[in-house]
């Protein structure tokens, strides 16, 4: 019982208690109305009867018409709850609410009681996903990385298309596979994905993935341990090996040269390879050049930067696998909001759902707005003039003073403003930002500058102004 | 209240309710205790662990009608020491219940009785069947012992009451052996199925009648209903698990063998088998034998050869001892019957007249 310590058999209940576990309760919540309604209870009868008869029920579920359903273990119960109970029961259960009209008693099996009891209070999905995090210990590969997540436009049909011949025809068609993009572009999600399928496809054959900082240290250690020839053997019996990140094998002479002895090994006996890089095999520096041609001698493909399409594409996708519905014009706001990495994509798509799951609704345009203004930097081809409009509009000026060589108070604030945003967020040079506000020396400019970048520093109102400027200017 | 009773009857119907009482301390102290109704009815004793429940009428004088709970132990601890024949006066003043034997007067202080819980009858019990007591007794007892104690499966540790036709069949297993009996039901009584915890038969059995009885079951609960009053208990809430598919409809070797032999043999050997309680039975067809064989690396090893009717092919099979001993006390004809249906394959073991009775053992790994 939650209620350790409280006096059992008080005769008045506690008033200012009870109101707390009221408020505090969700009274659609089978378990907690259970327990508060336990809490009631054990106040007016003794704790043998209590033991007795309460150890073993629960709140089998709350019926849409105001009926609470009570589980009890047998008849016996059932008979001495609609005997003894039962108006005790319907008290404290309208106490908490007039939506309660009745309470009925079921008896349910064992097994069902004891899954009741350790099901946990989850509102929503706001508990972490651990799942997500699962990797599987002999393959290395997260489960997490399908196809079935994996967006497609034009940006890597090539690579997809790539993938899914070497899976038809694993170690024949393309062998090696070579993936390269960017950082975030899906490399990674892509070769996992092929892994999994793999595994899928030919069970009973063996993947492994791993990165190739993985298979240096891999490599030192068994050196250390002077197991190298364990080291060979473990990787020579894979059908399929994935291996992350390759340039960061640049300089490590002789794990690369281990590489090569393994690559030929498995493209001897044609074990599909496929490795993945930030850049093309050629542009890989310090690297060696037979290892190098062996990398690009299969199929190298390229993972571009994805086109505006995709990734709404790839937002909606990810909001959707979080079961929330966003509006198109959130989508294209976020799409568009950043360029290039697709990880912080997720990022920003992430922050969304969790203050939707916080608020319960999916949020719109304004509120996306606020939430992911961590994540925008705003864009650079803004027009001053836009900028001026803006922050004069914020300060509630007119625009035009801010041009003119007024040195009013309420005027020259804003204007530093402008100046500071216009250097700090568009990196426009002094002189620019001098000429464009009424054409005032570069000094004046940089001193402005100066200015509110060491009051923000202390001035949080000033700090937040600024926040707010920056949101409004996206 | 003010009742007498007979002594016998007295001491009977305590020692009958006494088993229902809660034994676990810390429960409602009602539980613990045996309620005496006196009215207008006659007199009652009650008792309910909460799992299962009795309700016996008893022959005896109402002299003034009220209700009293007693702790069932005291009160089985005085109906155990009474020994003066003859008429119990018990009378109810205050907290306190005066007790008269012969010259002996007890007083016990009594519970309070508002606590203990009605005992429920099935709600609809519209299954029901009429079945001489004596014949459920036997059958409860005989085979509530292969039910098994773990309380992990539940519907293991009950025994499965089927009613086709005008056949009741019971099954009880541990999941290592199976036993299946059939009696026959005097009048076609309603069909159905239903589980009930095999410690609750047991104890049910003890204060069964010999009488022909009521069953009557729904969901949740059953009932026995007789001249001697009600017993209820809960049933388990499971599905049996369909122990017909794993009897063997084929065999390869039978073993017609005389009980007393086996019964010698069987102890004999025993003596000799190991820690996981293993014994080797071989079919010998050529010799017609049926052999036993023990290995204990501390004790030493033994062999029994008991003359038998083989017919099928050679075969060697390793068993608990327990299991085979069991099917002794199950049966009771004069020779019994061994069918194997291969290594690694239950065998199964029925008596030669009694067709009833179908005993099911697994093997142990060679």
């Amino acid at each position: 019982m939650i209620l350790t310590g409280f006096p059992r058999n008080a005769n008045v209940p506690c008033l200012w208690y009870q109101r707390i576990l009221q408020s505090i309760m969700d009274k659609g919540n089978p378990r907690e109305l259970w327990e508060y309604i336990l809490t009631q209870i054990e106040l007016s009868i003794s704790s043998a009867n209590f033991n007795t008869w309460f150890r073993n029920s629960f709140i089998v579920k709350i019926g849409e018409d105001g009926v609470i359903y009570i589980g009890v273990p047998s008849q016996f119960f059932k008979d001495w709850y609609l005997k003894k109970f039962h108006s005790l029961l319907l008290k404290i259960a309208r106490d908490v609410s007039y939506e309660f009209r009745n309470i009925e008693y079921l008896i349910v099996k064992d097994e069902h009681r004891k899954i009741q009891k350790e099901t946990k209070n989850v509102r929503g999905v706001m508990e972490l996903p651990l799942d997500e995090f699962y990797i599987n210990k002999s393959d290395s590969l997260n489960p997490r990385y399908t196809f079935d997540t994996f967006v497609i436009g034009s940006f890597n049909t090539l690579a997809h298309t790539a993938a899914q011949a070497a899976l038809a025809r694993p170690g024949i068609t393309y062998n090696p596979l070579f993936v390269y993009g960017d950082t975030g572009r899906g490399k990674t999600h892509l070769i996992q994905a092929i892994g999994n399928q793999f595994k899928k496809q030919y069970p009973g054959r063996k993947v492994f993935y791993l990165t190739s900082e993985k298979f240096a240290v891999d490599y030192t250690d068994s050196v250390q341990a002077g197991t190298a020839n364990r080291f060979k053997d473990k990787y020579r019996q894979y059908d399929l090996l994935i291996m992350d990140d390759v340039q960061f094998l640049s300089k490590k002479d002789k794990t690369q040269e281990e590489l090569f002895h393994l690559f030929n090994t498995l493209h001897d006996t044609n074990k599909q390879i496929i490795f993945s890089s930030d850049r093309a095999p050629s542009a890989i520096p310090d690297i060696a050049e037979r290892l190098k041609g062996r990398l690009a001698s299969g199929m190298a493909v390229d993972i571009s930067e994805p086109d505006t399409e995709s990734r709404m594409a790839i937002v909606q996708k990810k909001a959707a696998s979080h079961g929330i519905m966003l509006s198109p014009e959130v989508i294209e706001y976020v799409a568009t909001a950043m360029s290039g990495s697709i990880r912080e994509l997720e990022g920003m798509v992430n922050s969304i759902i969790c203050h939707a799951q916080v608020k319960g609704s999916a949020p719109d345009i304004a509120e996306v707005r606020q939430s992911l203004r961590s994540f925008t930097r705003p864009q650079k081809n803004i027009s001053v003039k836009n900028v001026v409009d803006k922050v004069a509009e914020y300060y509630g000026i007119d625009e035009e003073s801010i041009y003119e060589k007024t040195r009013r108070r309420e005027v020259v604030r804003p204007r530093q403003v402008i100046m500071y945003l216009l250097r700090e967020d568009f990196s426009i040079s002094y002189p620019t930002i001098g000429t464009k506000l009424g054409g005032r020396d570069h000094t004046t400019v940089i001193h402005s500058c100066e200015k509110i970048k060491r009051e923000v520093l202390v001035d949080n109102d000033l700090l937040k102004e600024i926040q707010n400027i920056r949101s409004l200017l996206v | 209240m003010n009742i007498s009773i007979e002594k016998k009857e007295f001491v009977e119907a305590v020692h009958k309710s006494a088993r229902f009482a809660e034994k676990k301390t810390g429960t409602l102290p009602a539980l613990s205790s045996i309620l005496i109704i006196a009215s207008g009815d006659g007199i009652k004793m009650r008792a309910t662990n909460l799992e299962t429940g009795i309700d016996l009428k008893l022959n005896g004088k109402v002299i003034s009608d009220g209700v009293v709970a007693i702790p069932a132990t005291i009160l089985q601890q005085i109906a155990s020491s009474l020994t003066h024949e003859g008429t119990i006066v018990l009378e109810h003043t205050g907290d306190t219940l005066s007790l008269k034997s012969g010259m002996g007067k007890s007083t016990i202080k009594t519970v309070a009785y508002d606590d203990f819980p009605s005992i429920p009858f099935p709600e609809n019990p519209k299954n029901r069947m009429v079945i001489p007591g004596v014949l459920l007794r036997s059958l409860f007892t005989s085979i509530a012992s292969c039910a098994s104690s773990s309380t992990i499966r539940p519907e293991l540790s009950s025994l499965y009451l089927s009613v086709e036709g005008n056949i009741l069949t019971a099954v009880a297993t541990d999941s290592f052996r199976l036993a299946e009996k059939k009696i026959p039901l005097s009048n076609k009584g309603t069909q159905g199925k239903f589980l009930i915890p095999a410690k609750n038969a047991l104890e049910i059995a003890q204060a069964l009648p010999d009488e022909d009885i009521i069953m009557s079951f729904d969901e949740h609960q059953c009932a026995f209903v007789g001249d001697m009053g009600m017993i209820v208990s809960r049933l388990t809430n499971a599905t049996y698990p369909d122990y017909r598919q794993i009897i063997p409809k084929e065999s390869i070797v039978e073993a017609i063998v005389l009980r007393k032999d086996f019964e010698q043999a069987l102890k004999r050997t025993t003596i000799f088998s190991d820690s996981f309680q293993k014994i080797r039975i071989s079919f010998d067809s050529k010799k017609n034998t049926l052999s036993f064989f023990a290995r204990n690396p501390d004790i030493g090893e033994s062999s029994e050869i008991i003359p038998a009717h083989i017919s099928g092919s050679a075969l060697d099979l390793s068993f608990n001892y327990r299991y085979l001993s069991a099917v002794l006390s199950l049966t009771t004809t004069e020779s019994i019957s061994l069918t194997a249906a291969g290594i690694g394959r239950p065998i199964i073991i029925k008596g030669i007249t009694d067709t009833s009775l179908l005993y099911l053992v697994s093997p142990m790994n060679q």
